[in-house]
């Protein structure tokens, strides 16, 4: 990342308190995003996401399994993610591996829930086959392109879009004749089944800049930082997931205010991913 | 800065496509001698005369062979292929914005959008008492109070040294380091050599530098003539920052030039000052907000009013 200069820093740090930025936005607005869908066609669902010179992409591989033993009717997701050295050159070799497991870890907190699954975007039980025997892993997959900022936001919305891409193939489960035997598995090449995404959240992610908090900041605006707090949103308001960034501490009252600007940013954030996914999704058809 | 990926509907595109035919066609009609070449084009040669070989060409069994795409230009015996889109190639005297990296012993090292970083000497800079006298041992440990890392420098090309990078000078008052803007960077080739790179836009209140190299500033007008009295104050730095807070009508002003100019660059439009007041003045006319000059819809406007200027500009001629 370039530095800047006193001045440069003092008209970045003047921009956010006048509700002017660099680019003309104001302090709630997102930068223009652009989504392309089934960009990686042997993926059972894949999606790009741009935002703003941020890019990221998402794809999803769905493979037959046995559910762990602790949770016999629940199917198994894993999230990981990649940070590219194209996207900085300290990302290179083992230099992306800390972004790269906090960026893992935090999206798997917001769209898997807690370790008995309560909470989850993703419904797990509907990803089970034969209960005990057979259910779907989903792995899903993301890497980080080119990095301007804001890559959680951008994480999120590129896993939204890419599940809603995804088409999981019927299957047809043939029991054994005994309980221990395995089932015979059919899987259709036709027929699809798409996943229901209208209870995934995405993450609004608010960055602290002196007094002030804005929304999808730059990679410039984020070196200003003090501390940053994501929230995972849903369509109906609720909070699924928040992680706190930052060394300053936070205010209690200073954290409730941030969520609820989340709150309000995430519907129209939301509603915004939501067309540009069925824009993308007819134009590819 | 990365190209813009616009999420255009079915009617924009259609513009658009529309405008770029337009302007394509509007090109091959003016451009009738210029003769553009891709790499392993022949360059048609009158071969009795002896022709000299310049930068892009090389021979092929007899044959001269452009390594280059771009244009052909023959000058006298000199025949050289000239790229249209290369690396900003630096001659005496460009105005340039660049970035400090570096603080060596009697120098300060810049990064400029170029293969090496460039060198401004001690004693190519105005001292902050603005006396001229030789620099001593005092001046160097003190270089930092002048210049220190990060900093935004505007200076001028003042040769070259033995190993191709740069020297630069800032003796002038109006060449030092800037503040209150933002410093944008474009292809170099978009960037003119011109009379003049230093713009003072009155009613604005802003100043714009199109440097050479790429680098474009953009800032709150500062008088050059008052510069040197703020260099000799010691003002702590917190007191500046509240006395010298951008007002809130410049650094509108400030954004929407810094948007037309991002604009105009991915598009691909040559930047002087004309294009880019004319590109804010549009923008103010049609009303769109500054966020919004990043659109789709300002996109394909501005690509069609240029189609139709420079079709203007054909008719005119004829």
């Amino acid at each position: 990342m370039v530095g800047l200069s006193e001045g440069e820093k003092q008209f970045l740090r003047g921009g956010i308190e006048q509700n002017l930025r660099a680019d003309g936005r104001t302090r709630n607005q997102f930068r223009p995003i652009s989504v392309e869908t089934g960009v990686i066609p042997q993926a059972n669902g894949s999606a790009r996401v741009r935002l703003g010179a941020t890019e990221v992409i998402a794809s999803i591989k769905a493979e037959l399994g046995k559910p762990s033993v602790l949770h016999p009717d629940k199917g198994k997701v894993s999230i990981f993610v990649d940070c590219s050295p194209t996207a900085a050159p300290i990302y290179e070799g083992k230099g992306g591996e800390e972004l790269s497991m906090e960026l893992s870890v935090s999206l798997e907190r917001c769209l898997l829930g807690g370790k008995s699954g309560a909470g989850a975007a993703i419904d797990l039980s509907s990803l089970v086959l034969v209960e005990g025997k057979v259910c779907w892993d989903l792995y899903i997959d993301a890497l980080v392109v080119s990095s301007d900022g804001n890559l959680l936001d951008s994480l999120a919305a590129a896993i939204k879009a890419a599940l809603s891409n995804t088409g999981l193939p019927k299957v047809n489960v043939v029991l054994g004749a005994s309980p221990e035997e395995q089932p015979e598995v059919d899987v259709s090449d036709e027929e699809f089944l798409q996943f229901d995404t209208s209870a995934v959240p995405v993450i609004v992610t608010l960055t602290k800049v002196g007094k002030h908090y804005i929304v999808d900041a730059t990679s410039e605006e984020e070196s200003q930082m003090s501390s940053a707090v994501s929230v995972s949103v849903n369509r109906n308001g609720q909070i699924c997931g928040l992680t706190k960034r930052g060394g300053a501490g936070l205010d209690p009252s200073v954290i409730h205010d941030m969520v609820s600007v989340a709150k309000y940013v995430s519907q129209e954030f939301i509603s915004v991913l939501d067309s540009e996914v069925a824009a993308a999704e007819a134009s590819e058809e | 800065m990365r190209d813009l990926h616009l999420s255009l509907n079915q009617t924009q595109r259609v513009r658009l496509q529309a405008a770029l035919d337009q302007l394509e066609s509007d090109a091959s009609s003016t451009a009738a001698a210029a003769a553009s070449v891709t790499v392993a084009d022949t360059i048609p040669v009158n071969h009795e005369d002896n022709i000299l070989k310049g930068h892009g060409t090389s021979d092929l069994d007899g044959q001269v062979v452009a390594t280059l795409c771009g244009v052909v230009e023959r000058v006298n015996k000199l025949v050289y292929v000239r790229a249209l889109r290369s690396r900003y190639k630096p001659e005496v005297g460009d105005i340039i914005v660049g970035r400090v990296i570096e603080v060596a012993p009697k120098r300060w090292r810049l990064e400029i959008n170029f293969s090496q970083d460039a060198v401004l000497m001690l004693s190519s800079m105005n001292l902050p008492d603005g006396i001229q006298r030789r620099r001593t041992a005092v001046d160097e440990l003190n270089m930092r109070s002048i210049f220190i890392e990060n900093d935004v420098i505007c200076a001028e090309v003042r040769g070259f040294q033995h190993d191709g990078s740069l020297h630069l000078q800032a003796r002038s008052q109006k060449y030092g380091k800037l503040e209150k803007g933002q410093l944008l960077t474009v292809p170099p080739y978009l960037i003119k050599r011109r009379k003049q790179h230093f713009h003072h836009l009155e009613q604005y209140d802003v100043d714009l530098i199109l440097g050479c190299n790429g680098f474009v500033w953009v800032g709150q007008h500062v008088d050059t003539t008052t510069k040197e009295s703020t260099l000799l104050s010691d003002e702590p730095s917190d007191k500046e920052e509240t006395n010298n807070a951008v007002p809130p009508e410049t650094r509108r002003n400030i954004c929407r030039i810094a948007n037309a100019i991002r604009l105009l660059s991915v598009i691909g439009l040559t930047l002087s000052v004309e294009s880019v007041t004319e590109t804010v003045e549009e923008s103010v006319r049609a009303n769109v907000e500054i966020n919004e000059m990043l659109s789709a819809e300002f996109y394909v406007q501005t690509v069609e009013r240029e189609a139709q200027r420079r079709a203007s500009l054909v008719r005119k001629r004829r």
